[in-house]
């Protein structure tokens, strides 16, 4: 078992392992299985897309790695510590599918205060979160206010206020005009080409080929790993949609 | 108006109340539960048995009489001991070693000799006041049936005097304490039912446990903000309760006084520590149930289950002392019992910080806020599914 390193000062982005691991990780709910042994390593500096229709487990996975639920069996691993484990989750950004912001705060005292709940201590953390989502000239809007796609980017905010070197988003996209869709995943490149270990769970296939590495899911389980073209090519088909049926189909045969 | 559209009304309003199970079992079991208690109450409730001190300052002919007293009394099922002085006997009535005291006036045998009537004074400690009423009116058969025998022609007049304040001089002042503490836990506990509620449907709490935040961190958080809403909330109701404020007449208004002028014989800032440990603890309970709760329904649904039996059972409404036995263990773990207890003692006996039962009261309100924190503390799981 290896120790976490301390957490990055505010300032500059250190380039921390950021590694997640996941062993024979299984979670029952009741008699269902809703991750059925899942086993994989992530890298860090990398976009991981979690595919898959509703239900197939990508939430449930990504609570797993956030400490937010406690396996049934097997293990989770961030940044080389098991989780769930509070020290750990200072350096975890973690946006959920539901905004998970204060309606009756305004966008900077939201994001002030997820930063303080992260300790962070630079000042201009909370500002910075702003303006990279854009919006900081929102900053005093209370969030009742916001359109959809503002609170969208605002909870992205929250997510990213203590410059995290492991980030989890789940669905970031959903109601999210074309445009700034553009804008979210140019971030995600960028933040990735600064060293941050990216999952993005979605059940959109065409954000898929923006992610550096897919992991099909289906029934708690991963049933393929690879980048779009590579999956394609397995699969025998220029369609993401129509690989992702035929790997399942797969699943269902061999079941 | 569509009869089908009605109709589709009526069966959603009946399907989704159905699928509320919480809701669907507190629709019936509450109001049988809380109309079962206070009949309970009402019928199996006991006059309990009074331990009477009897001052004879009469001498001889006072003795007859408190001996006619004291034998009509025990036929009752009722204690009654001679006091040597009125002094021995206020001791007695304040430290709760007798329920009260028959003292017996010097100018008994005059009154007897005229014929008239013979006044006859009770003292009670006072900070009861709904119940000592209720150990009057057994006295007052006592005293009736024994003073008969002297003096055929009038029934004895009884002067009610009491240890702590004067009795009846302000209805409200004996109701004053109870209705305090009970509106401050009732909104104290709504509020933040509600809003952790919103916490947990609303998605915010799952972000929160995804911080390095600790449970014992949420549950001090919530205590101090709403804390400072209940000091807000009692202050306010406190110099309400408690101020008159004179207003002179200014041309055609007359003069007017802000404030309920309710008397308090203690110190107001002791009243609010009081009051401040129970909305502290009610914070904690808001916390705990909300997590049994899906909807702010459900928060309210637990009113007439947690609530309702702490407004009957702790002396807001119903005497404690005359509730029945069965019901009095359930008494001594009602945080609310404690708080108008303290209360009482403050406003009515004027207790300060260094009487006893004051000291053991807001001990209990301290633990049991205590122990709520805990409780909730741990309801926070980081296990949201």
């Amino acid at each position: 078992m290896t120790t976490v390193p301390p957490p990055a000062p505010g300032g500059s982005p250190t380039p921390a392992p950021a590694t997640i691991r996941a062993q024979d990780l299984v979670k029952m709910f009741g008699p269902i299985r809703a991750v059925d042994g899942i086993s994989f390593e992530l890298a860090p500096g990398r976009i991981y897309g979690l595919l898959g229709p509703n239900g197939s487990g990508k939430t449930t996975l990504i609570r797993l790695l956030t400490g937010m639920g406690r396996a049934t069996a097997g293990r989770a691993e961030v940044l080389g510590t098991a989780m769930p484990s509070r020290a750990v989750l200072a350096r975890v950004g973690y946006m959920t599918q539901s905004d998970g912001i204060y309606p009756a705060l305004t966008a900077g005292e939201n994001v002030r205060f997820f930063g303080e709940l992260y300790g962070v201590t630079d000042a201009t953390a909370p500002e910075d979160a702003l303006a990279v989502v854009d919006l900081a000239d929102r900053r005093d809007a209370v969030v009742a206010t916001l359109s959809g796609g503002q609170r969208r980017r605002l909870s992205l905010a929250c997510a990213l206020v203590h410059r995290p070197p492991v980030l989890f988003l789940d669905e970031p996209t959903v109601g999210v005009d074309p445009l700034l869709r553009v804008q979210f995943w140019s971030h995600f490149r960028r933040l990735a080409d600064g060293g941050v270990t990216i999952v993005v769970s979605s059940h959109v296939m065409d954000e898929a080929d923006r992610c550096d590495e897919l992991l099909f899911m289906r029934s708690g389980r991963v049933i393929a790993r690879g980048s779009g073209r590579d999956l394609r090519a397995r699969a025998g088909t220029d369609d993401l949609e129509q690989a992702f049926l035929r790997f399942s189909g797969n699943v269902a045969a061999t079941r | 108006m569509s009869a089908r559209r009605v109709r589709a009304l009526w069966r959603r309003v009946v399907a989704e109340i159905r699928r509320d199970r919480p809701s669907l079992a507190l629709l019936f079991v509450a109001p049988i539960l809380v109309t079962g208690l206070v009949t309970f109450i009402l019928r199996e409730g006991q006059t309990p048995a009074l331990n009477a001190l009897i001052v004879n300052q009469a001498g001889l002919p006072g003795s007859a009489i408190a001996g006619e007293i004291a034998s009509s009394l025990r036929t009752l099922g009722d204690q009654a001991t001679q006091a040597t002085d009125e002094a021995a006997a206020r001791a007695a009535v304040r430290d709760g070693s007798a329920t009260l005291a028959i003292i017996l006036p010097a100018d008994l045998a005059a009154s007897v000799t005229r014929g008239g009537a013979i006044t006859i004074t009770v003292l009670t400690s006072g900070l009861d006041p709904a119940g000592e009423s209720g150990q009057l009116a057994v006295l007052g058969k006592a005293l009736a049936a024994a003073a008969g025998q002297f003096s055929r022609s009038q029934p004895p007049v009884i002067r009610h005097t009491t240890v702590y304040g004067v009795p009846s001089s302000d209805p409200i002042a004996a109701f004053a304490p109870a209705i305090v503490g009970f509106f401050v836990y009732f909104f104290v506990y709504i509020l933040t039912g509600v809003s952790f509620l919103r916490e947990r449907t609303g998605g915010t709490l799952e972000r929160l446990l995804a911080t390095p935040v600790a449970r014992g961190e949420i549950v001090a958080g919530y205590t101090l903000g709403f804390g400072l809403f209940a000091t807000l909330q009692v202050a306010l109701l406190m110099t309400w309760a408690l101020g008159s404020l004179r207003i002179p007449a200014l041309g055609p208004l007359p003069a007017f006084s802000i404030g309920l002028g309710i008397p308090v014989a203690g110190s107001p800032p002791i009243a609010f520590l009081v009051v401040l440990l129970l909305a502290v603890g009610a914070v904690s309970l808001g916390i705990f149930l909300s997590t049994f709760a899906r909807t702010e329904l459900q928060v309210l649904q637990f009113i007439p289950v947690v609530l309702a039996p702490q407004f009957l059972l702790s002396g807001v409404l119903f005497p404690i002392n005359s509730l029945p036995a069965i019901l009095k263990p359930l008494v001594a773990i009602m945080p609310l019992n404690y708080a108008v207890d303290g209360l009482r003692q403050v406003f009515i006996a004027g207790a300060d910080l260094s009487n006893g039962a004051l000291q053991e009261d807001l001990l209990v309100l301290l633990g049991v806020a205590a122990f709520f924190a805990v409780i909730a503390s741990l309801t926070i799981r980081r296990e949201i599914v």
